[in-house]
């Protein structure tokens, strides 16, 4: 019967109820928003690295780990490749030979990590291929070839299709000529990956280090998501206990410390936006009550007992909280899944950004259980905030309360 | 260290008679020229800068294919300073700490600090034979000498980061008296040049090699030979890292 | 006249009032408190950063970051160093030479960088020191030298082995010594810590034969927002061929993270002043439905449309100016409280901060400009916010009002 009576009373000021729902739908929205850019800030950081080169996993031989020499190879590696195509959460890998060496050309040379790599897998366990600013990702026709970032060609003074000299040790120590031409330039976030770092096929390098199969000294590991990253971790680890697995956290410690510090300051946002919307809750609410003593006086003046108004006026604010708290959800999920698809382009907000493809646009987006969490913080917050001005109405003497306009 | 390359590059073997030859075969001579099983030299290297100029003093012993000893005979600070070079080992023996170091493998890929001899000049041996392709390209005189021009272009494989290499090598004693590098862009990248020919050990060949970078004015690298011997008797046992200290300048 | 009917309608309901200022002060408060977060977490990461590595800004010689060689380095010209001490704003100037070497020990070999320091000038920038595992830190003049613990491991060294070392010095002269390990750091970065050698910079000077030469002057500043006036007035003293660079051209990467941050971080206090507008309006809305009555009747009684419009203008211009100032006084002491105290994080958070050797607080920002720039927007919200009574004003049919 209450609850009739608080429907009706609901929908009797359509717009009243209108300003509460709404306050409540677009202050809910906007808290989920902020949620979502901060997230999806701290995952676009970790991500450029990740894309770039690190991948969510890696592993090696711990000799490796400790001398980055072409002889400390992953000794069976096809056993690590078989599981990792069994396992559900692993996007896709990437059977890497690394080998330190040089790039030369006419006019000067400069150390280097030349990466051997299989372009399939590559192309998908990173988004190098997206950073390519000129040429193809080892997909061209001649015999040898190679991908080097832009800044790398910069200080050797070449070009697309430009001849590349790269020198390398064998396994007995000789010293590898290789010659490639230049077939794709990129530019990433990081100038000194772009610098040191030069893409070969792999099969050029096996054949050049007189190998039958690959060596393979790092498989970096991409997961369809980062929360599948300490499981994945687990399995791997414990059925090679041979080899050395490391999350991209322990293998460069400095990104961890940025997306920790990134996250730390997520919840202080959104704490701050939560306690805004609030107050803000509460001071309509607030206003909403006195506006309606003397109506609330007339109802009590004529009988209703005060708990009864007390209910009523909870039921009253609870539904439009629910109803505000959907639609809120409802606004906020939309506003996130199309900038999800879209993105953002922080470019705009910053002068000076150069356009560094992954780096300036901002995914946003939200766990599901953070959108359940939200709401019923805003509804529970909604209806607390309608307590003290309820109280304080049902306190009063109906006889005051009739005579307030 | 790596000089001593050069010089084997440049070495004259016996001077046949020059019957007119195409162009690899020319260029095959004028490498076997300078080859020798064993060796023993004494050079200068000057390295001259716009604000400095080194010269050092050294000896050379060498065993082909895998062994090459330096001494370092002058400047005072340097003197004594060895270089052993074993199969694909080089080790350094520093006289004023009396220690000996081993080089990483990594630095061999760098080419010797300081001097205008990059790694591709120095280390790589019959590269000019093998990496590259060969046409005659006329005749030219240079220096009073009659010289075949001859255009070397590097094969598509060869780890060689030359666009275009000219070279001038003499009719008589197939003496390579210049050398032009060129980018793949065409462009003159540096200059080699021989001169003051002279019979050392038996053979006659230009004794002072400078190399001259294009777009570094006021810069470039004189390396001298004052004296040579081919094939003399050495040991590999002599290539030993306690011989290392034990030779005196 | 419209000012003091308004002030009096101010001051007549004084809940009603309260319940509006307070919404605006409070929306400063958190607009202050959110973005002194921000800005605080900026600064605070260059100063950590610049503490660490390149310090704010540097001297180098011009050709020095395209070419890092002891070729590069100078002999700084006399009297600047201490001009530089001297200049307000440098908190502290330390000269480095940096250059590469090969150390060493038995048959290991490895390539290492060699810092040249002055031992108590950079400890008291980098506070390097607090990194000491084993053995002790170095003095000035110091014959021996300090590493990473990893690449002592590497070599196989410990405190109290000689290792010797081997470069290339000034103008290509051999650089060789041998060097007694007297301490080791267990370094935050790998990097570094499997490749870094320091030394005194006198004895880096004498065996690279680079006498008086430096690569850098390293300046750290006491107030980073000062750097800008800084580093145009160091560029007078400073000769050529020599020049002077942030840490912005140093750490360009830095730089674009923190632009990518605050860009996201405007975001956020977009979102923020929509939550707060939303707040604010709802508020108004709700006090003006209150009000709808008093307005009918004044206007019956034959007070024109247009002066109530003014009174409820001035009114709301007040009142959300009130808010405004009470937020202020509020939020600045507030946000200073915590620039002096910052919170201090725990758990993983503080974890990840302590392997980098920075304190995990979060810090925060008490820039004049920035609590300024929050009480006007939300100054201006709120004056937004306001236009709504006067729509209501207008379109309200006086007779309709007085019976609600």
């Amino acid at each position: 019967m209450l609850f009739l009576l608080a429907w009706r009373n609901v929908w009797r000021n359509v717009k009243r109820s209108t300003i509460i729902i709404v306050s409540i739908a677009l202050g809910l929205a906007g808290g989920l928003f902020a949620g979502a850019v901060m997230m999806g800030m701290g995952e676009s950081m970790i991500n450029s690295a990740i894309d770039r080169n690190l991948g969510h996993l890696q592993i090696h031989s711990p000799a490796y780990r400790r001398d980055a020499l072409v002889s400390n190879y992953i000794r069976s590696p096809q056993k690590v490749l078989s599981l990792l195509d069994t396992l559900g959460s692993v996007k896709a890998y990437s059977a890497r030979t690394l080998l330190e060496g040089m790039a030369s050309s006419a006019n000067s040379s400069y150390g280097v990590t030349i990466t051997g790599v299989d372009p399939e897998r590559e192309r998908e366990t990173t988004a190098l291929v997206s950073m390519l600013v000129a040429g193809n990702f080892l997909a061209d026709k001649y015999r040898t070839q190679a991908v080097i970032g832009k800044k790398l060609a910069e200080r050797l003074g070449l070009k697309l299709k430009s001849k590349i000299i790269l020198t390398f040790q064998d396994r007995s120590g000789e010293i590898v000529y290789m010659a490639a031409r230049i077939v794709g330039l990129f530019k990433t976030e990081s100038t000194a990956f772009d610098e040191m770092t030069v893409f070969v096929r792999q099969k050029d390098v096996t054949r050049l280090l007189g190998a039958r199969k690959p060596l393979i000294h790092e498989i970096a590991i991409r997961l369809k998501n980062s929360s599948t990253l300490p499981a994945t971790k687990a399995r791997l680890a414990s059925g090679f206990s041979d080899l050395k697995v490391e999350e991209w956290r322990e293998i460069a410690p400095e990104l961890a410390f940025m997306s920790t510090s990134v996250e730390s300051f997520t919840y202080l946002f959104v704490a701050i936006i939560i306690f805004a919307l609030i107050f803000g809750i509460t001071n309509t609410m607030l206003m909403a009550v006195m506006e309606r003593i003397h109506e609330l006086g007339i109802l009590m003046a004529v009988g209703m007992k005060r708990g009864r108004v007390f209910i009523m006026i909870l039921m009253e604010t609870l539904l439009l909280s629910f109803v505000g708290g959907m639609l809120g959800m409802l606004i906020g999920g939309a506003a996130i899944a199309w900038f999800n698809h879209f993105g953002i382009d922080l470019s705009a907000f910053a002068q000076g950004l150069e356009g560094f493809g992954s780096g300036t646009t901002l995914y946003p987006y939200l766990p599901g259980v953070m959108y359940a969490a939200l709401t019923v913080m805003i509804v529970v917050a909604a209806n607390i905030s309608a307590l003290m001005p309820a109280w304080k109405a049902v306190r009063l003497k109906p006889a005051q309360a009739v005579r307030v306009y | 260290m790596k000089p001593i390359k050069v010089a084997f590059l440049l070495l004259l073997g016996c001077v046949t008679a020059g019957l007119a030859q195409n162009a690899t075969e020319i260029i095959r001579k004028s490498d076997e020229l300078m080859r020798a099983n064993s060796s023993i030299s004494e050079l200068s290297m000057k390295i001259i800068k716009p604000e400095w100029t080194r010269e050092m003093r050294m000896k050379v012993w060498a065993l082909e294919p895998d062994f090459t000893l330096v001494l370092i005979t002058a400047p005072a600070r340097d003197k004594g300073t060895v270089t052993l070079k074993r199969k694909q080992e080089v080790w350094n023996y520093l006289p004023s700490v009396r220690r000996t170091i081993k080089i990483p493998p990594s630095m061999m890929l760098q080419g010797w600090m300081g001097s205008d001899f990059t790694n591709d000049d120095l280390v790589r041996q019959s590269s000019i034979v093998v990496d590259y392709e060969h046409k005659l390209a006329g005749m030219e005189k240079l220096d009073g000498y009659d010289c075949y021009k001859i255009e070397m272009i590097p094969k598509p494989e060869a780890g060689v980061v030359w666009g275009k290499v000219l070279i001038w090598v003499t009719r008589k004693g197939f003496m390579q008296l210049k050398a032009e590098y060129y980018d793949e862009d065409a462009v003159l990248v540096k200059t080699m040049r021989g001169s003051d020919i002279r019979k050392l050990g038996g053979r006659t060949f230009p004794t002072r090699w400078a190399m001259i970078p294009n777009d570094k004015p006021g810069q470039r690298t004189v390396l001298i030979y004052h004296d040579i011997r081919f094939n003399p008797k050495i040991k590999s046992s002599f290539f030993s890292l306690q011989n290392m200290k034990r030779l005196r300048p | 006249m419209l000012v003091k009917l308004a002030w009096k309608n101010v001051w007549r309901n004084k809940k009603r009032t309260l319940i509006v200022a307070a919404s605006v002060m409070f929306a400063v408060v958190l607009a202050i408190l959110m973005r002194s977060a921000q800005l605080g977490s900026y600064a605070y990461m260059i100063d950590s950063a610049t503490h660490l590595q390149t310090g704010y800004l540097q001297v180098q010689h011009r050709d020095y970051r395209e070419n890092r060689s002891l070729e590069k380095s100078y002999v700084p010209p006399v009297g600047l160093k201490d001009t530089l001490t001297q200049m307000t704003g440098v908190s502290a100037v330390a000269p480095r030479l940096e250059t590469f070497a090969l150390v060493s020990h038995d048959s290991v070999t490895r390539a290492v960088g060699i810092q040249g320091i002055d031992p108590a000038a950079e400890d008291a920038m980098t506070r390097l020191s607090k990194w000491l595992v084993k053995g002790s830190f170095l003095e000035k003049g110091d014959s021996s030298l300090i590493m990473g613990a990893g690449l002592a491991k590497k070599l196989n060294v410990t405190v109290g082995d000689s290792v010797v070392l081997y470069g290339m010095g000034y103008h290509g002269q051999t650089a060789a010594a041998i060097l007694n390990v007297r301490g080791l750091l267990e370094l935050p970065l790998p990097q570094l810590n499997n490749s870094a050698v320091l030394m005194s910079l006198s004895r880096v000077q004498y065996i690279y034969m680079a006498p008086g030469r430096v690569t850098a002057l390293v300046m750290m500043l006491d107030h980073p927002d000062e750097m800008a006036r800084i580093k145009t007035e160091l560029a007078r003293h400073v000769p050529a061929p020599l020049t002077v660079i942030d840490w912005q051209e140093m750490m360009p990467e830095l730089k674009q993270y923190i632009q990518i941050d605050n860009a996201s971080g405007l975001i956020m206090l977009a979102i923020l002043y929509m939550v707060i507008a939303f707040g604010v309006f709802g508020t108004v809305m709700m006090m003006t439905a209150e009000r709808e009555r008093e307005f009918g009747i004044l206007n019956a009684l034959g007070m024109k449309k247009t002066r109530l419009m003014a009174v409820s203008a001035v009114e709301s211009v007040m009142v959300s100016f009130i808010g405004a100032l009470a937020g202020l006084a509020l939020g600045i002491p507030l946000a200073l409280y915590y620039v002096e105290h910052p919170i201090r994080l725990s758990g993983d958070l503080a974890a990840a901060y302590e392997t980098l050797g920075i304190e995990p607080v979060m810090s925060f920002s008490a820039r004049p400009d920035m609590f300024g720039a929050q009480a006007l927007v939300v100054f201006v919200i709120a004056v937004f916010c306001a236009l709504y009574p006067l729509f209501f004003i207008r379109r309200m049919r006086a007779s309709t009002a007085i019976r609600h």
